[in-house]
């Protein structure tokens, strides 16, 4: 113990105190997991999935290569850190091996490398060199993070993430772990520069370095000699103040360590579990699981999904973003003012370099927050029967298309046209598909319409299940386990029609641009069935942002907290951007799209099946 | 000095603003969009509350008109006004001169087929209460196949206190609308089951809460609280429909011969353009913003543009008339002014 050193301790105390907390957290979180959730997870080890974790691990844990993609910028922040960080323990653990030809030393020495051992010249490898380039690559992050947040507050823009408590100190600490060991390690070196040093061994002959040579590289090896001329000799004399600047470099590591676990940064370490069990299938789902934390503690608060959202970009809405609903939800802070405020389009989801699942996290939110459903609610439903027709093709308007008869009407002819013969599940009313309630997150009460319909089409015997809704399509596909009946889109069903030439069309110059439908798209994958029907009647004319990042129409049923001007003032920035497409008019697949598009828009705006029934 | 004055729109509120600019001896042109004189008025059958004919009222306005020395320029659009009322471009291009402008370029009728749930364009037997002015001018109420109807429903604030499309105003004269029509229906067909449903009843003016009266006393129709939520077609091309009689609270079907949907007042086509001048202001709704809404109703901000009847709000023609007489007035004003 002859070369231990006080100072040492903070970071002791900071590293024991950190270890033991995420080893805490995530070992209750993986008790907490399901037992199948558990069999998938010892099941994929070591299977392909383990693999692909490491090297997800590697491309997005150190490298960030999605954040890279997004934003150049914040990519170099956090690749210096994670990167830097890594290869610069690394790269001393290493030195350390070689150093002490693999004989064990204490863990402070690894750590505080510099401070006792003074490396001049290590044989034949130059470590200093590779550790002062990292420390330059870091330091370049932290004053390029420190220049983001200056030059957004000057420049007010709001959409940096707010911190927290813990946010804050940890920040703190982590901007000052490298000043900070930039300084010791140039202190250490000016110290050598000035009265010379020695080399510690843990052979007997220790060996000398006489005053002029320093130590370290051209980083704190030529700071190390510029102190060493400049400062007086008494003040690099007196050792305290060496050993304050290592205190400090100690304190800042066991503060930031301490203060991780409480604050974003939990991420660092949390993604890595996240990716394992992510790629050994787990999901989360419509209640809430302990799987969840993973991915909510895996949140960085980057903020790349505040852009991209439109309750932001169109309706000025704030604080409500999928970065805030994880940061209120993961503090337990979350009020239905931000649980019920999204639009659940996927846009977020799209752009998180995480992979967070942004929109399930928040249903199962809403799920817990719900009112519990009573029994006798929506009793009247039973034996409400009202369809009509009969055919092994079930049609399946919801309603939205009730509320859009135009759409109604053009299916009727098309299905004329292809000599269908359909049962019509719900043209004279019908019980609603149940989705509506369940993003609302009153999934028992979904349940309900979900059971009544599943028996409706059961007991008329369809084979196949036409929708022109894309929101009643995604709970049919998701939630009704409807084996043996096929779920089509109307979009699919028109496409097929064509390709097995069941429909003749006019085809003519007109130009359309298409609008995906955020459930449709996104919620479902379904980009080419539209575009191609659209192919087969005229042009088809993309707008900027289109398929995976497409604009959402506002009228979403998944918002219930937003007020009616909201949704217009993002239903005008959908049509403006259809309507610069240059397109004669607008067409999607979507009830609800349409009623929202066509609020604000200048072109006349159309479902697919009423420019297909036009053509027939 | 040419003394021109050039009133946009000639609706009743225009050909007034021409009269009076006349007796006060300047030289007004009217500048009508449409072949003919009379706006809105030449579609109405009779008129609320008293059931004159409104060829009565129109063809009173028409002769006088006639007797001045306006000058009439019809089937020519404004598509523009120049800065501080100097002038206007017209749809050929060409522009006009003039020593102050008014613009009673009234409003449009909200098109009922936004309203897709009402299947109005889709279904038969779906009309709005200007397809019923046209059907009474051609002799009465008839089904698309020709019958009349024996239950008939209406429906108020179409495309009026409704968020969805934007129009957030009330349209004041639907109401009173609906109320003469359901009676007219009702003197046509006296077996006729006649529902109105309402959010509202809005009788402002002098006579409408009688006749509102006398529609529940005398002529035994049903106003019902609350709103058509859907409206489907039957097989046999009759009518049914979802509402919710918000009074007793609970939910009501039905099926009728036909649905008259009581059509709003949206804010005409052409205040968007006009809307460039500097001295032109809109409302929200897209109706144009006057002076203030005390003394400067017929006023812009700018001193030689003024503006008539319902192109600033909707209003019933007894009030369009007097903001005619009003904006001449106050040309007059500006103008001598000047002169002097
Ligand atoms: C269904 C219905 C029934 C009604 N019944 C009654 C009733 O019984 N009694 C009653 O008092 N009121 C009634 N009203 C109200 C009445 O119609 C209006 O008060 C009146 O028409 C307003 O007249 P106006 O001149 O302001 O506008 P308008 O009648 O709209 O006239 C405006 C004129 O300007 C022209 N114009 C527009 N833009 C331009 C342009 N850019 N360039 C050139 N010309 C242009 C138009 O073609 C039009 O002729 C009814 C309204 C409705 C909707
Ligand atoms: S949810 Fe994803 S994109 Fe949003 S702040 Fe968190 S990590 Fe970044
Ligand atoms: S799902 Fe859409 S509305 Fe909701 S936070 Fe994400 S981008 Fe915004
Ligand atoms: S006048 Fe009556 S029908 Fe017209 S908008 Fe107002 S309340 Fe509705």
């Amino acid at each position: 113990m002859e070369h231990f050193r006080l100072f040492v301790l903070p970071f002791y105390a900071g590293a024991f105190f950190l270890l033991i907390t995420l080893l805490c957290k995530y070992i209750y979180w993986f008790i907490g997991l399901s037992r199948e959730q558990k069999r998938l997870f010892w099941r994929s080890l070591p299977t392909r999935a383990t693999w692909k974790s490491v090297v997800e691990i590697f491309n997005e844990s150190l490298l960030h290569r999605k954040i890279w993609r997004t934003n150049p910028l914040l990519g170099y922040m956090h690749t210096s850190f994670a990167l830097g960080w890594f290869l610069l323990i690394s790269v001393g653990w290493l030195e350390t091996f070689v150093y002490f030809k693999g004989e064990s030393v204490p863990l402070y020495v690894d750590i505080f490398f510099s401070y006792y051992v003074h490396p001049i010249f290590e044989r034949n490898f130059n470590f200093s060199l590779i550790k002062d380039a990292l420390l330059l690559l870091i330091l370049v992050g932290v004053v390029l993070a420190l220049f983001k947040r200056l030059y957004s507050r000057i420049m007010g823009m709001k959409r940096t993430t707010k911190h927290m408590l813990g946010d804050r100190v940890a920040l703190t600490a982590l901007w000052l772990i490298f000043p900070a060991r930039l300084l010791a390690e140039s202190l250490t070196s000016a110290e050598v520069w000035r009265f010379g040093g020695y080399v510690w061994t843990l052979s007997e002959n220790t060996q000398l370095i006489p005053p002029g040579i320093g130590c370290g590289s051209f980083l704190t090896g030529s700071l190390g000699q510029w102190l060493a001329d400049f400062l007086p000799a008494r003040i690099i004399e007196a050792q305290h103040v060496e050993l304050t600047a290592w205190w400090i470099y100690s304190i800042a590591l066991g503060v930031f360590f301490v203060a991780l676990p409480f604050s974003r940064y939990m991420h660092i370490f949390t993604e890595i579990p996240l990716i394992f069990l992510r790629n050994a299938g787990l999901r989360a789902a419509e209640k809430e699981s302990s799987f969840d934390h993973f991915q909510v503690d895996a949140c960085s608060r980057c903020g790349i999904c505040i852009d991209p959202c439109q309750l932001q970009s169109g309706a000025g809405i704030q604080g409500v973003q999928s970065v805030y609903f994880l940061r209120d939800r993961r503090y337990g802070r979350l009020t239905d003012a931000v649980a019920d405020n999204c639009l659940m389009c996927g846009r977020c989801q799209q752009a998180c370099p995480v992979g967070i699942e942004q929109n399930t996290l928040r249903l199962n939110s809403r799920v817990k927050r719900a009112y519990p459903d009573s029994p006798n609610r929506y009793a009247y439903i039973q034996g409400k029967d009202l369809s009509t027709g009969e055919g092994k093709v079930g049609y399946f308007a919801g309603c939205m298309t009730l509320l859009t008869p135009k759409i109604l009407r053009a299916m009727e002819q098309i299905f004329t046209a292809a000599g269908e013969e359909v049962w019509w599940a719900d043209k004279n009313g019908g019980v609603c598909c149940g989705r509506p309630l369940k993003l609302s997150g009153e999934v028992d009460a979904a349940r309900k319409m979900m059971d009544f319909n599943k028996n409706l089409f059961r007991q008329h015997g369809i084979t196949t299940l036409v929708t022109s809704c894309p929101i009643c399509l995604k709970v049919f596909k998701e939630d009704y386990a409807l084996e043996g009946i096929e779920v089509l889109h109307h979009s699919e069903y028109l496409q097929r029609l064509l390709a097995e030439g069941r429909l003749k069309l006019r085809s003519g110059s007109e130009t359309f641009t298409y609008h995906d439908p955020c459930e449709l798209g996104r919620g479902s994958g379904i980009y080419e069935a539209p575009r191609e029907v659209i192919a087969a009647l005229g042009v088809l004319k993309e707008p900027a942002e289109t398929r995976e990042h497409a604009l959402c129409c506002g009228s979403s049923l998944a918002n219930t907290a937003i007020d009616d001007e909201g949704q217009r003032r993002i239903g005008e920035q959908v049509a403006m951007a259809l309507a610069a497409t240059g397109a004669d008019s607008i067409v999607t697949a979507c009830p609800l799209c349409k009623k929202g598009i066509a609020r604000e828009a200048t072109l006349p705006v159309y479902d697919l099946a009423e420019i297909v029934a036009r053509a027939l | 000095m040419t003394g021109r004055v050039i009133i946009i729109g000639g609706g009743v509120a225009g050909m007034q603003t021409a009269i009076t600019l006349d007796e006060l001896g300047f030289k007004p042109v009217i500048i009508e969009k449409e072949a003919s004189l009379g706006g809105k008025l030449c579609r109405w059958d009779r008129l609320f509350p008293t059931m004159t004919p409104a060829q009565e009222v129109l063809g009173d306005l028409l002769k006088r008109v006639e007797k001045t020395a306006s000058e009439v320029r019809t089937s020519t659009t404004v598509s523009e006004i120049e800065e501080q009322g100097r002038g206007v471009t017209l749809s050929d291009g060409s522009r006009l001169d003039a020593e102050a402008v008014v613009v009673a370029s009234g409003f449009d009728i909200f098109p009922a087929e936004r309203k897709e749930e009402y299947g109005y364009g889709l279904y038969d037997n779906v009309y709005t209460t200007v397809d019923v002015e046209r059907m009474f001018r051609e002799g009465g109420v008839r089904m698309a196949d020709g019958r009349e109807p024996k239950t008939v429903a209406f429906l108020h604030c179409v495309g009026s206190r409704d968020e969805k499309v934007n129009q957030r105003h009330c349209s004041r004269v639907c109401c009173i609308t609906g109320v003469k029509q359901a009676i007219e229906v009702k003197q046509q067909i006296p077996g006729a089951e006649i529902f109105s449903f309402y959010m509202d009843m809005r009788m402002f003016g002098p006579g409408y809460e009688e006749l509102y009266r006398q529609a529940q006393q005398q002529y035994n129709i049903h106003f019902v609280r609350g709103r058509i939520s859907e409206a489907s077609p039957t097989i046999d091309h009759r009518i049914h429909i979802k509402a919710e009689d918000t009074l007793i609270g609970r939910p009501l079907r039905m099926s009728v011969d036909m649905l008259i949907l009581a059509v709003g007042m949206q804010a005409g086509s052409s205040n968007v353009a006009f809307g460039r001048n500097n001295n032109i202001d809109l409302y929200p709704s897209g109706f144009l913003r006057p002076l203030n809404q005390f003394s400067g109703n017929v006023r812009s901000s700018s001193p030689r543009l003024f503006y008539a009847g319902t192109v600033t709000a909707p209003k019933n023609i007894g009030e369009s008339i007097n903001e005619g007489i009003a904006a001449a007035y106050q040309v007059a004003q500006t103008l001598n002014a000047a002169k002097s």
